[in-house]
């Protein structure tokens, strides 16, 4: 259930302006001798693709923690062997691991070239960044190591926001084969308005719930417009298996030739471009519902299964890193776009006003997006004018949690703030609600019934009369009522019920909620060599509050 | 289709171990109620008819004047018929705003005609309700006074309206067609009974004469004979096209007739309301996390009207394959703005939606702190428009009567702008989508469609190429079942009228690939983005002019065509919409067609309705 983002995990653990010295290789296959895993990726065809990929050099460990996914929850372990898997993203990986670093920092890579020898030179392009080169050969893009050489590049990381790196040698083949990913860099200066007013009553109730903090920061800028609740990331790329199994073909058979040797170089056919895999963060759908570091996906460490509780304003950093744009598609939602390539998007300040607080970013329910280029934004879902009780409340329930009280805030949710207190300042009227599993329940639909005959717990005198269950098919995450959470359906069915007899619920014990598919809306990407479901098509889950999300599974 | 087939059928079961229930019944239904607690036909807090501002009493049948927020009331807590307690909730006390729409729609297959001739095989939605106004080229949506009307004339022939407009000779579009019915395909009392009428506590027999007319009696009860009828291989490119006006409640009922040209399928169909804002799953159409309908059965979906701005709609089963072979559509919501009085300071009504706080932004000028800053709705669009240098945002635009039209009407506005920014004369809506003959031959049989191999040839308007874009009135494609079908509805014709302003509502459902549409002469003024207007927080116009635009699948904008200056677009001229991506401007093999029209500027006025020149 944890996201993407978290390998190299630096940024708050060293002072501003250390230096920060990750290393990463560009890994081979099985012939060499310093990363011995063969690097294939799998997919849920049952295909495994000969890649290349960015993993972490022997003796970088020290200098990270990317065992600690966040907040000091610890990484999982492997089973068999008791050993953190993955921890030190020591073998190759697709994406590249994660860079997190802090705003003001200044970052080393050291990059050797493990590639076979036929791949010849490669090299790293950090977008968006001053770089400078020590080492390597001379390059077009950059400075390039040659097969078992090493480049080191610095940059500071001067200003906030979600960035690519990528191959910057033969990149329309390296790129393919894997070697790209991302630099996250947190803002300096959180502002304090992040914790408090609705992101503090936010925190207050998951402490509630005993829910971990999986935050990286608690802004994505500098700036108060940026605060959020949860994060995720999402990489999209395609893959072309016959160029993957060329390379494969030609370095097998080159296998002991020189580099500058005549013929001792890949001839691969990059074009026509025929991808029949279309990626996220490295997995195709269902894959990309595991979890993070599962050991059945050894070099694609990263998911892509976010979850979210009414409410929260979720984080979401899309990054195009293939050949193609792709238009992801927010069910449940618009998202506020807040920057392009890290670059935050501000309206003109009011007059007289120094500071620029207002966003002018787009907001979308379709986020393109482009390779090469990143885009934050920010999603929530709160089910405001369904003209119906997505909890399916009722005044005639025994239940307490059938029955809560909803008092709304000055945006007409039940936050315990007060409908006057329109900057969330004051102190809430009502912070029992935290406690209750309506919090942040839209009040204007409050026990506002939707269905016209009564079922099990609900009201009548709805507008929709619900048809026989008989000519309906229920999908995986339908709970089995319209209504949202296990507490809501269980309640929601009986005797009378259209779906289900009393006391069941039907989607899965670990995935309850309302579930919003996010996709690329090129819908034929939704596909894994030819099959549907596959490809880049992910499941939203808007969790009940009472149902605790831990991301680091 | 064997490996596909398998996997997508067998996905709830192999993959995802789904609860699926054997589909034993039969069960079509409309729903359309006449009053719900959202509209009621009386106040339940006062027992009295609401009226509007108008005076006029509210019957649900009509869009009353927007003249304020709705205001509301909490209904006291009492017992039901059941002996439950019910109540504890909110019900309008004042100001009533939008309406009860409802529309019908079937899921199964057709045929289009491409431009080349070809016939394209579909898996396709097709209008079950409003029949002779969408073959009209109106949209499907309508009051519960029509959608309620018992179909009287002789019985309903397959092919229809078609085939009874053939039969007579008359067009959809000429002086007197033939076929005229819009109320509910099959729609019939349900005489199987008796009903009390709440009001006088009197027993109504509805197997009696005249119950077709007695609204107790029409309980969504249908006759399936005529659903299938009509609704089996009357497939449209693209899909039906919904219509609404923000704060309507709409029902829209999905009847799966079945894909008759594929009888090994037992396709289910489901409608996602594409950009629908805080959705709830079960009404989100996505099989996996909902519900899906089965070949047989009817089930409506339920929606309060989502703010103003253009959305898609499609079926969400299998979607590579769904959308591919033509389950798209379009859906649009009007803003408020359009329904305030005339003489009303646009800037005012748009004050007053913050009163509501289902439809307010709460943004009303640029923030000067980190804590107002923070508490803001971010996904907030229309703040009031920030006034220049300091002053107010309101430059004082009323509603006024558009002297372009005719018959003539008050001006119409894509967004509740406040400033009169986006006002528009006629709107024109634009389906985008792209067809690839192969697969949808592939689809006919039962092998295994290619998706790696995926590459549309057909680019298509409104499910047309160029030249059968500017051909007025629907297109008829005839069906294996020998009879002629309305398959492709919507001509692109964009009229504008003399000096005037028309906007394109703009959706691309392609699976493929991303499209770009330009335009030689007049500029395009893109105003909306993802049915949101192009607004920044602190209220500044963030508009732009272009002359082409390039969305993808799943993307949707507003733009307007501002040929106000008569000088430099006289009437009688022509201009043109077209790709630049020039190997799109075909039509399969035929090298010059594909995604293009014309744009003619009126000699005077339009008629908004028929979208002709006055």
């Amino acid at each position: 259930m944890q996201h993407s983002k978290a390998i190299f995990r630096t940024g708050h653990l060293l002072p501003v302006g250390a230096l920060l010295v990750a290393a990463l290789v560009a890994a081979l296959v099985a012939v060499s001798a310093r990363a011995a895993q063969p690097a294939y990726i799998n997919q849920p065809d049952g295909a495994q693709i000969y890649s290349w990929g960015y993993g972490c050099a022997t003796g970088s460990t020290p200098t990270f923690a990317p065992q600690v996914v966040a907040n000091g929850s610890p990484g999982l372990v492997d089973s068999s062997t008791g050993s953190l898997i993955n921890s030190n993203c020591s073998t190759m990986q697709v994406p590249g691991p994660t860079l997190i670093v802090t705003e003001g920092q200044t970052v080393t890579v050291t990059l050797t070239n493990d590639l076979p020898n036929a791949a010849g030179n490669t090299s790293i392009v950090f977008s968006g960044f001053k770089v400078t080169a020590s080492g390597g050969v001379p390059g077009l893009l950059a400075q390039e190591a040659a097969h078992g050489a090493t480049v080191t590049y610095t940059f500071v990381a001067d200003q906030p926001g979600t960035r690519t790196y990528y191959s910057g040698t033969q990149s329309d083949l390296q790129v393919e084969m894997g070697l790209y990913g991302v630099v996250i860099v947190l803002p300096n200066n959180v502002p304090a308005v992040c914790d408090a007013g609705l992101h503090h009553s936010n925190q207050q109730v998951a402490q509630h719930w005993k829910e971990p903090d999986f935050r990286l920061a608690h802004a994505a800028y500098d700036s108060p417009k940026t605060c959020y609740d949860r994060e995720y990331m999402f990489q999209f790329a395609e893959l072309d298996p016959d160029i993957h199994s060329q390379v494969l073909a030609q370095v097998n058979a080159n296998p002991n030739c020189h580099p500058g040797n005549a013929g001792c170089s890949l001839d691969i056919a990059t074009e026509p471009y025929h991808p029949a895999y279309f990626l996220i963060n490295g997995r195709s759908m269902p894959d990309l519902m595991d979890g993070n570091y599962g050991d059945q996906y050894p070099h694609q460490p990263y998911n892509a299964n976010p979850h979210i509780h009414p409410g929260e304003q979720a984080l979401i950093r899309v990054v195009g890193q293939g050949h193609w744009q792709h238009p992801l598609h927010e069910h449940g939602n618009h998202v506020r776009v807040l920057a392009r390539d890290g670059n935050l998007m501000l309206a003109e300040a009011a007059p007289g006003v120094a500071d620029r607080y207002d966003l002018a970013g787009r907001v979308v329910f379709t986020t393109t997006n482009t390779p090469g280029q990143t885009l934050d934004g920010i999603f929530y879902w709160t089910g405001r004018g369904l003209n119906w009780d997505p909890y399916g409340h009722n005044p005639n329930s025994t239940d307490a949690n059938g029955n809560p009280p909803c008092y709304p805030d000055a945006n007409g949710y039940n936050t315990g703030y007060a409908a006057t207190d329109t900057t969330y300042t004051g102190t809430p009227d009502h912070p029992e609600v935290w406690n209750n599993i309506n919090y942040y329940e839209w009040c204007q639909d409050h026990d506002k019934p939707l269905e016209a005959a009564p079922v099990g717990d609900v009201a009548s005198g709805g507008p929709a009369t619900l048809p026989d269950p008989n000519i309906l098919t229920n999908g995986a995450w339908f709970s089995g009522s319209p209504y949202l959470g296990p507490d809501a359906t269980l309640r929601a069915t009986g005797p009378n019920s259209v779906f289900l007899p009393s006391n069941t619920q039907a989607n899965p014990a670990d995935e309850r909620g309302f579930a919003f598919i996010w996709h690329s809306h090129n819908e034929r990407e939704l596909t894994t060599n030819n099959i549907f479901p596959g490809g880049m098509f992910m499941m939203l889950l808007v969790d009940s509050r009472e149902f605790v999300i831990d991301e680091s599974k | 289709m064997s490996i596909t087939r398998l996997f997508q059928c067998g996905l709830a079961a192999l993959l995802l171990s789904v609860a699926t229930l054997p589909a034993v019944a039969q069960s079509f239904r409309v729903q359309c109620p006449f009053s719900t607690i959202t509209h009621p036909l009386v106040s339940p807090l006062t027992g009295t008819p609401y009226t509007d501002a108008n005076g006029n009493t509210i019957n649900n049948d009509y869009e009353p004047p927007y003249v304020g927020p709705t205001t509301f009331a909490t209904v006291p807590v009492t017992k039901d018929a059941n002996g439950k307690m019910v109540g504890g909730y909110v019900v309008p006390s004042g100001n009533i705003n939008g309406a009860i729409k409802c529309q019908q729609i079937a899921g199964g297959d057709g045929f289009a005609t491409m431009a080349d001739g070809t016939q394209v095989y579909l898996f396709s939605f097709g209008p079950l309700s409003d029949l002779a106004k969408m073959v009209a080229g109106q949209d499907g949506t309508d009051f519960p006074n029509v959608f309620n009307q018992v179909y009287t004339g002789p019985p309903l022939q397959p092919g229809d309206p078609a085939t009874t407009d053939e039969a007579a000779g008359t067009s959809p579009i000429g002086p007197n067609p033939a076929f005229t019915y819009n109320g509910a395909v099959g729609l019939v009392p349900d005489n199987s009974g008796t009903v009390v009428d709440p009001a006088t506590g009197q027993t109504v027999n509805c197997a009696l004469p005249g119950s077709a007319t007695n609204p107790l009696c029409l309980t969504g009860h249908v006759d399936p004979r005529q659903i299938e009828d009509v609704g089996v291989m009357d497939g449209n490119m693209p899909a039906p096209l919904f219509a609404l006006d923000e704060d309507d409640e709409y029902f829209l009922t999905l009847s799966n007739t079945g894909m008759i040209m594929r009888p090994d399928l037992f396709e289910q169909h489901t409608v996602h309301f594409h950009g629908y804002p805080n959705a709830s799953s079960f009404y989100d159409g996505v099989p996996e996390a909902s519900i899906a309908i089965n070949i047989g059965g009817s089930f409506t979906y339920y929606y309060i009207a989502p703010d103003a701005g253009t959305y898609m709609w499609h079926c969400h089963i299998t979607p590579p394959e769904h959308l591919q072979m033509g389950m798209v559509g379009q859906v649009y919501v009007r803003p408020r703005q359009n329904r305030v009085p005339l003489g009303t300071d646009l800037y005012t009504s748009l004050g007053w939606q913050e009163a509501d706080p289902r439809t307010a932004c709460k943004t009303n000028a640029a923030a000067t702190d980190d804590a107002t800053a923070a508490s803001r709705d971010i996904l907030c669009t229309n703040p009031l428009p920030a006034g220049v240098g300091g002053n107010s945002g309101d430059d004082g635009v009323t509603q006024v009567m558009d002297a372009h039209t005719s018959p003539e009407r008050p001006y119409r506005y894509a967004y509740n702008d406040g400033d009169g920014s986006t006002k528009y004369d006629v709107a024109y809506p634009i389906n985008i989508h792209g067809f690839d003959p192969n697969f949808h031959f592939i689809a006919m049989t039962f092998n295994a469609e290619p998706f790696v191999d995926m590459k549309d040839k057909y680019f298509l308007l409104n499910g047309r190429g160029y030249p059968d874009t500017v051909k007025p009135g629907p297109m008829k494609t005839q069906s294996p079942d020998g009879r002629t079908h309305y398959s492709q509805l919507l001509p692109t014709i964009i009229n504008i009228p003399a000096g005037g302003r028309a906007l394109l509502r703009i959706s691309d459902l392609d699976v493929y690939e991303y499209q770009t549409l330009a335009s030689l002469g007049i500029p395009m003024t893109v105003v909306g983005w993802s049915a949101k207007l192009l607004r920044d927080e602190a209220g500044h116009n963030r508009s732009y002019k272009t002359n082409s635009i390039t969305i993808g699948g799943g993307e949707s904008l507003d733009l307007i065509l501002d040929a106000s200056d008569s000088g430099k677009y006289p009437p009688g001229s022509t201009y043109f919409l077209y790709t630049p991506n020039l190997d799109h401007l075909s039509n399969d093999e035929e090298n010059f067609g594909g995604l293009m029209t014309e744009v003619h500027i009126c000699p005077t006025t339009i008629n908004p309705t028929t979208r002709t020149c006055t």
